[in-house]
């Protein structure tokens, strides 16, 4: 089987998904995985695409590109390899990171530079900013063996010279207060990189 | 992916609503340390104690990182010294509550519940040299804490020991007298008292438990202010009381299920078991922390008007319900705590007048605990101290549930004047005691009120 990523964007009108799902159909693909957001306007999807064949790239996005003319889709396509689907951070754990406070150019090269120094992994973020307010809500990987007292104080000093409050915690805290099926203690079990289901 | 609305919420109960793990109290079974030598005794006690709460200090640091939520209070609760000293002098008594004393400096825990008799149906002799040793030890050491169960809904009412404790407030009181009294804030004086309570000073580590347990308290009456707050403020139609309701509970959900995330995390790491979740709300005496202004925002803008009762038994009911719903664990005493001086709002009621003693005690009837951290002049004599202990036992035991007394006689100060105990234990103007001095008689008959009836309830 031969696995392909696409991603597709355009500005956000009714009928796009119906669009490149019938050409992935239509070329004899298999939808392993689809991820869509809507952000000020504008459509972005990425799928994961399964083939018996071999495909050209080029042509896929073609003719995804193609079909979906009159939405004037963006659209890129490149195969999946498998080393990609080792996790970046072994053994780590999921941690939900939020950054609250004043926006200024930066912010989130700052943020993400102290992650980066330390092996932190983001496999999902959403910031925001609304009249100068910015926020920032992420899930990443802490390796095992990093304390998240010294991502929180990296962030902290971060945030103490741009106005900005961070915080850190264990993702289970925020499965305890908004699911009801019982507390869990203990590394998470979802595996890095997976779409979670929206609640 | 969490919605990012989700995520904000849960931070703004801990970062704007002041929700807190109030304490996380260990539970030590003491027994296996008696021994009929008080310096072997006191050895085992301290082997034991550094034991199984040498490392709470560190893992409570460690958990508390790990989910960015404040433990305020690392606490101990052992089993009653009364039934682990029996046979021993009354010196010794003492020196087992000094030893408490020491040892829960050492692992670095604020107090240490247990120093504990249950005296509900009679009492022994080891009960009464503690009984007696409870002035000295409440005013000798810091963090030792002391309670009596004097009556239960199936024993009745130990009315001789509830005389001897009138006399052991004025002299714990008398003791501390630079303090306000504050040496009577650490007794606490039950009716059918929790095993499991984490909760000071009532705390003891009850018949029943195991060796070594976890027990958690959880706060949060600015969680519930807010999420009240923010109903009344954004409610497409005006929300009716059972709208009210729901809300608490909604939020107690929220609130319980942090308790026991950190109450098993805690547990897992120290080899231990894990017991309840206390889901009381208790105040501090920051604004925002506060039941009384819970109730405000119900619209019982003046705490102790009539109706302030009505809407504390809603507060607690939901609690209890939105608790129950959330954890399996639910225990300790899991209601609203009314401690007067504990509470911005409540003392405020009683510096404008009005919140009295009796409206306290009729609101009691519905909430947990009972007359908590209450002012009175220090010249009450100890008959008048005791029959207020066995009203508010007598309210306890009829309805068959817990209800205490933490009641501190201020020394050299009447009614109207201030009483300061600083901290988390606040400061109130003291309160009148009306027709005091006036069962004095009823007081003196001692012996035993008789367990009620438990059919015909009505």
């Amino acid at each position: 089987m031969h696995t392909y990523i696409v991603t597709v964007t355009a500005a956000d009108r009714v009928g796009i998904v119906f669009s490149v799902a019938g050409t992935v159909r239509d070329q004899g693909g298999n939808i392993l995985e689809l991820s869509q957001t809507v952000m000020r306007g504008y459509f972005t999807i990425i799928l994961a695409v399964a083939f018996d064949e071999a495909k050209s790239t080029r042509e896929l996005a073609d003719a995804i590109a193609e079909r979906g003319r009159r939405f004037d889709l963006t659209v890129a396509v490149i195969e999946a390899k498998n080393e990609a689907r080792e996790p970046a951070v072994p053994n780590g754990e999921r941690f939900i990171l939020t950054v609250l406070g004043a926006d200024s150019p930066g912010n989130i090269h700052g943020i993400a530079g102290c992650l980066a120094a330390h092996g932190v992994n983001i496999v999902d973020l959403h910031a925001r900013v609304d009249e100068a307010r910015f926020s920032l809500v992420m899930e990443a990987f802490l390796p095992s063996d990093l304390a998240p007292s010294i991502v929180r104080s990296e962030l902290e000093r971060f945030g103490r010279e741009h106005n900005l409050e961070a915080y850190v915690q264990h993702e289970n805290i925020f499965l305890a207060t908004s699911e009801p099926s019982p507390v869990r203690v203990g590394p998470g079990t979802r595996a890095q990189g997976d779409a979670g289901v929206p609640h | 992916m969490y919605r990012t609305e989700d995520v904000l919420a849960t931070l703004g109960m801990i970062r704007q609503h002041k929700l807190d793990v109030r304490t996380v109290t260990m539970g030590v079974d003491l027994q296996p340390c008696a021994a009929p030598d008080i310096v072997v005794l006191c050895a085992g006690i301290r082997e034991r104690l550094l034991r199984f709460a040498g490392r709470l200090r560190a893992v409570c640091r460690d958990v508390e990182g790990r989910y960015g939520i404040p433990i305020v209070n690392r606490r101990i609760a052992v089993s009653p010294i009364s039934t682990l000293a029996t046979g021993h002098a009354a010196d010794d008594y003492l020196t087992i509550a000094q030893t408490l004393d020491a040892v829960a400096a050492e692992v670095g825990v604020d107090l240490v519940g247990g120093f504990t008799a249950l005296v509900q149906k009679g009492w022994t002799e080891g009960d009464r040299r503690l009984i007696a040793a409870l002035p000295e030890v409440l005013s000798s050491t810091e963090r030792v804490c002391a309670s009596v169960n004097v009556g239960t809904t199936a024993a009745g009412i130990n009315m001789d020991a509830i005389a001897a404790l009138g006399h052991v407030l004025k002299d714990a009181a008398e003791r501390t007298r630079p303090h306000d009294g504050f040496g009577c804030a650490k007794l606490v004086i039950f009716a059918n008292a929790p095993t499991d309570n984490p909760f000071m000073a009532g705390a003891f580590h009850g018949i029943g438990e195991p060796d070594c347990v976890i027990n958690i308290g959880v706060s949060g009456p600015g969680v519930v202010k807010a999420a009240l707050e923010d109903l009344l403020a954004h409610a497409p139609t005006k929300p009716t009381l059972g709208d009210i309701a729901e809300e608490i509970k909604s939020t107690a959900f929220r609130v319980t299920r942090v308790g026991e995330l950190i109450g098993r995390e805690v547990a897992t790491r120290l080899g231990v078991a894990f017991g309840i979740v206390d889901l009381s709300l208790a105040p501090t005496p920051q604004v925002g922390d506060s039941v009384g202004e819970i109730l405000q925002a119900m619209g019982v803008v003046r705490i102790g008007a009539p109706g302030s009762t009505a809407a504390l038994a809603l507060l607690n009911d939901a609690v209890k319900k939105g608790g129950s719903f959330a954890s399996s664990s639910v225990g300790g005493l899991s209601g609203a705590f009314v401690a007067v001086s504990e509470d911005a709002a409540l003392a405020q009621a009683v510096a404008v007048g009005d919140l009295t003693l009796a409206k306290l005690e009729a609101m009691t009837a519905v909430c947990s605990v009972g007359l908590d951290m209450i002012a009175v002049p220090g010249d009450t004599d100890a008959e008048t101290l005791a029959a207020l202990i066995a009203d508010e036992v007598a309210i306890g035991v009829i309805n068959h549930k817990t209800t205490a007394v933490r009641i501190i006689p201020v020394p050299g100060k009447a009614a109207g004047e201030k009483a300061v105990f600083g901290g988390l234990f606040g400061e109130m103007v003291i309160l009148p005691i009306h027709a005091a001095g006036g069962s004095t008689a009823f007081v003196r008959h001692g012996g035993r009120i008789p367990a009620p009836l438990s059919s015909l309830r009505n």
